[in-house]
């Protein structure tokens, strides 16, 4: 290995263990968001679908519409706390979907080895090489527009994300000693894998799970933005995008801006927090080891 | 002697490797495309009223469109049938515009193609370059793109087209906001913005990936011998640091190609472009479904085209990877 | 090249700045990393000299300094470190050398020779590419650097040199890829060579070849070297003059031989007794009591005295200052109860 001075090693361990400042930034404004969803009918200052063509692409800062109005006079701010809701619900349709289906796929294919292995393993590929939106764009061809249909795609298309993490974790746990130990003390197979096994698991889950959920809400998002998604007069932030097509192309980006920006900053929390759990794991086994 | 037994055997062993690849990729897509065609056969009532969405038609019409779409025939007769015509690249006529599948994305492919490569070049150079200056210079620099990443990989395709659009060319008027222009120069000047649109997400990643790849080949011992030799700066970052990255920063171009070929469909919705990526959008909300099979088809045969070739150039890479790939 | 003997040792070794004769000059050098509270000393007051055609131990456990002291030479201090005192090679200013005469004197006048071959080597470029890097940095063009990499290769006894060119990394033993290296240190003829631990990553059955090959090429090469080990009893048989360190500072310097008969310091006899050894029929085997110290970590005065069976109080008071005991010079109170 290269030079290592022992005293320099522990002082940028120090370092490195310190939770980076963003982290506490990230979560709150990802509570900020749920709980203005949450609330968005007790905190919305207008109702999302009230119209006024007198008040139509007010900018922000105005009195009454502080981040303004689109081109039908609608309050923005409204709209983005009300869009918040299908925003963040729909992709925790698709993780919580594709955790369930990855845990149960990633564990078979663990646990039973050789066929069952092999399938999974296989099915996975195929499904890897469909690019999610793409999968969404099949089945929304099929069923036509809306999110249930959606949903169920990007869940499947999201499970080999965290199905292939689940199966190598507990292959690699599944190897260890105190394993072959409840199974010789006669336990079932599926006692141990649901008692043992599964706990080892939920951090990576948790971790890739994080990460899927702001893939998945880019993804609707992008659906919506192209029509293809939520039905009017549901909306949720890539729909208004979508509608601030023309005024964008006015001068007037502002409705079309604030639901990207809240994509956007939603999406860097998420990813931000998705990757400091993973870290944080990896370096509990690191040091476990 | 010895050496050469050894030198076959080991040739031998990566033919059969370079087979095993090449047939599981094309297993990969002949069960992807099972799941295209049977996509259609899922189509909740009959599958002609869906597409013809409603218009009246007699009832020779349709059992003409039946017999074109092959659903008069089973399941395994119409898949065969129509995978047999796809792989003599015959994907059937669209539905909406009465001509053939294949005229159309080919013409179409005039404006997605250029768009493809010109965002993939960006990509990779900017990507790359912010990566590997990064890596080299660490402290503030790296700090700061590493953030610039992080914002980059979260921003989403169509909020970057609007973003660039409201800015660049309604707000400055430097670039055009819809078409694709006429003209190699008068093309590339309007599919700058949206090839830069498309070209952030993949700019963050190659950030990203490639500053891990390349700080961790910097942190290895043989680069400290190569600088111990009195050999260049300059010469350590191109022979023993760029050159041992290599590998890992392929996979990921790979994908990010691949990827790059869907990611057409919000970009040119979003510049109004006569694309792949917007006659797929307009084809799923008509119910074409000859067009959306096709151009999945094609997607998916790319994705694992491309990751395939990845795969083979690997040993050629990397010296190692033959070694394992071989013995596996 | 004639293998010249230099005289074992010089009379008296002075205890100053390395002379234009020497192949490596290390005086009073101290290193530091950090400023103010988080300061963190790795070095201090090392002098080490290394004459032409010379071959010096540097003996000690792990953190204490020997390998800094080694890529000091080659002007490779840790980010951030500042150093005072002087390194000179071969009469040039190390520590004072910018960029572009670091790299002049490092494929010219200095190679080294690092603890596992295999991460010496890029593993993804050929053999050849290895040896010619080193004599392209150098300016020799293309055809002439592969003739002479052939030659080396020869030389340090690698069968089919042509072949071997062609080959990748992975595909040579420890033992092999170690000859390779050393061919790699010498192709540019070097004036200094350092070895930092050149043989512990190896079996054990070739590490006596490896060495044995680098004493024969330096002594046709006429090269001065600094060997840098653990290992008290490689170091003695091996080296003319070898020096011993702990905690960042150099406890004593001795002629090789006299080292097993008569050291001078506690730490080095500790070290004697801790090695299982066939020399002087030692049959017991003591370990050092506590672990081995880094500079920043160690106590006051005397580095070695929370370690050490005859610590006083005055060893708590100062830093010992070197001092001539028998064959010896060392930095103890009372080396006289080491060795009478």
């Amino acid at each position: 290995m290269t030079l290592t001075i022992p005293a320099l090693r522990a002082r940028s361990a120090r370092r490195g263990r310190r939770r980076p400042l963003i982290v506490p930034f990230a979560a709150g404004f990802l509570l900020l968001v749920a709980v203005a969803g949450l609330l968005a009918p007790v905190l919305a200052p207008h109702s999302p679908d009230a119209t006024s063509l007198l008040d139509s692409l007010l900018p922000p800062g105005t009195e009454g519409h502080w981040l303004g109005t689109d081109s039908t006079g609608r309050d923005v701010l409204s709209r983005v706390m009300y869009g918040a809701r299908l925003s963040l619900l729909a992709p925790l349709g698709v993780v919580l979907l594709s955790g369930v289906l990855g845990i149960a796929l990633g564990l078979l294919a663990a646990r039973a080895g050789g066929w069952a292995d092999a399938v999974v393993s296989r099915g996975m590929d195929i499904v890897f090489a469909f690019p999610s939106l793409l999968l969404a764009m099949l089945v929304v061809a099929v069923s036509g527009p809306g999110l249930t249909a959606p949903i169920c795609a990007l869940a499947v298309s999201y499970t080999p994300f965290v199905g292939r993490v689940v199966r190598s974790v507990a292959i690699q746990e599944g190897a260890r000693p105190y394993m072959e130990s409840y199974r010789v003390m006669g336990f079932g197979e599926l006692w141990v894998t649901l008692r043992h096994l599964l706990p080892n698991v939920m951090p990576v889950l948790i971790a890739q799970s994080t990460l899927a959920f702001g893939y998945a809400l880019v993804d609707l998002a992008a659906l919506s933005y192209l029509g293809l998604g939520v039905r009017p007069p549901d909306a949720d932030w890539g729909s208004m995008i979508s509608q601030a097509r023309s005024a964008i192309l006015q001068g007037e980006p502002w409705s079309g801006l604030l639901p990207g920006l809240a994509v956007l900053l939603t999406v860097v929390s998420v990813n931000v927090l998705g990757e400091h759990l993973g870290g944080s794991i990896g370096r509990k086994q690191s040091e476990g080891a | 002697m010895k050496r050469t037994r050894a030198d076959r055997a080991g040739k031998r062993a990566f033919a059969g490797w370079i087979g095993k690849r090449v047939l599981g990729g094309i297993l990969t897509v002949l069960l992807a495309s099972v799941l295209i065609y049977g996509a259609l056969r899922l189509v909740p009532g009959d599958p002609v009223l869906a597409m013809t969405g409603g218009r009246r038609l007699t009832p020779d019409q349709i059992e003409a469109l039946r017999h074109r779409h092959g659903l008069d025939r089973g399941f395994v007769q119409g898949y065969l049938a129509w995978i047999g015509d796809a792989l003599r690249l015959d994907f059937g006529m669209s539905t909406n515009y009465q001509t053939s599948v294949t005229s159309l994305i080919t013409n179409r492919l005039g404006v997605s193609g250029p768009l493809i490569l010109y965002s993939a070049v960006l990509a990779v150079v900017s990507g790359l370059a912010v990566a590997l200056v990064s890596a080299v210079k660490g402290g503030l620099v790296n700090r700061a793109a590493g953030m610039a990443a992080a914002v980059t990989t979260a921003t989403p395709t169509f909020v970057s087209a609007i973003g660039l659009l409201a800015l660049f060319s309604v707000g400055l008027g430097w670039f055009p906001a819809t078409g694709a222009g006429t003209g190699l120069a008068d093309r590339l000047w309007h599919l700058t913005l949206p090839a830069v649109a498309m070209a952030i997400v993949a700019f963050g990643v190659l950030a990203r990936v490639g500053n891990a790849a390349f700080a961790e080949e910097l942190r290895r011992e043989h680069v400290e011998v190569a600088r111990s030799r009195g050999v260049g700066a300059a010469a350590v970052i191109r022979r023993h640091v760029v050159r041992n990255a290599l590998a890992p920063m392929l996979t990921i171009v790979g994908l990010l190609f691949a990827s790059l070929f869907v990611g057409t469909a919000v970009v040119e919705t979003a510049f109004g472009l006569d694309g792949v990526g917007s006659l797929l959008v307009s084809s799923v909300s008509r119910r074409d479904f000859p067009v959306v099979q096709g151009i999945a088809l094609i997607a998916v045969l790319l994705f694992v085209v491309v990751n395939t070739l990845v795969d083979l150039a690997m040993p050629f890479i990397d010296p190692r990877v033959a070694l394992g790939g071989a013995g596996r | 090249m004639l293998a010249k003997k230099t005289p074992a040792r010089e009379e008296a070794p002075d205890g100053g700045a390395g002379t234009r004769r020497d192949a490596l000059g290390i005086s009073r050098l101290s290193l530091a990393v950090g400023t103010g509270e988080s300061e963190i000393p790795l070095l201090a007051d090392v002098t080490v000299r290394v004459g032409r055609g010379e071959t010096v131990g540097l003996v000690g456990e792990s953190g204490s300094g020997k390998s800094l002291t080694a890529r000091s030479a080659l002007g490779m201090l840790p980010r951030g470190a500042r150093a005072t005192g002087g390194v000179t090679v071969s009469g040039v200013d190390v520590l004072a050398a910018g960029y572009r005469e670091l790299r002049d004197l490092r494929r010219t006048r200095v190679s080294m020779i690092f603890q596992d071959p295999r991460a010496s080597i890029n593993p993804v470029r050929r053999i050849g590419d290895y040896l010619t890097e080193g004599l392209r940095a150098r300016g020799v063009p293309a055809r002439g650097a592969a003739e002479q990499a052939l030659d080396l290769l020869g030389q340090v006894g690698i069968r089919d040199p042509k072949g071997a060119m062609g080959r990748f990394p992975h595909e040579f033993s420890g033992g092999m890829l170690q000859r390779v290296v050393i061919a790699g240190a010498l192709s540019t003829e070097p004036e200094l060579l350092l070895a930092d631990e050149p043989t512990t990553a190896l079996d054990v059955t070739t590490q006596a070849e490896v060495i044995g090959l680098l004493k024969e090429m330096q002594r046709a090469h006429g090269t001065g070297m600094l060997f840098v080990t653990h290992d008290l009893d490689l170091a003695a048989a091996i080296c003319d003059r070898v020096y011993v360190m702990y905690a960042g500072r150099i406890v004593e310097e001795s002629a090789g031989a006299s080292l097993f008969g008569a050291p001078a310091h506690p730490y080095t006899r500790a070290l004697l007794e801790a090695s299982p050894s066939v020399h002087g029929g030692r049959a017991e085997i003591k370990a050092i009591r506590g672990r081995p110290r880094a500079l920043a970590e160690a106590p006051s005065g005397c580095a070695f005295r929370d370690r050490c069976p005859l610590a006083g109080d005055e060893c708590a008071e100062t830093v010992p200052a070197h001092r001539p005991h028998g064959t010896s010079l060392v930095a103890c109170l009372r080396p006289e109860q080491v060795t009478p």
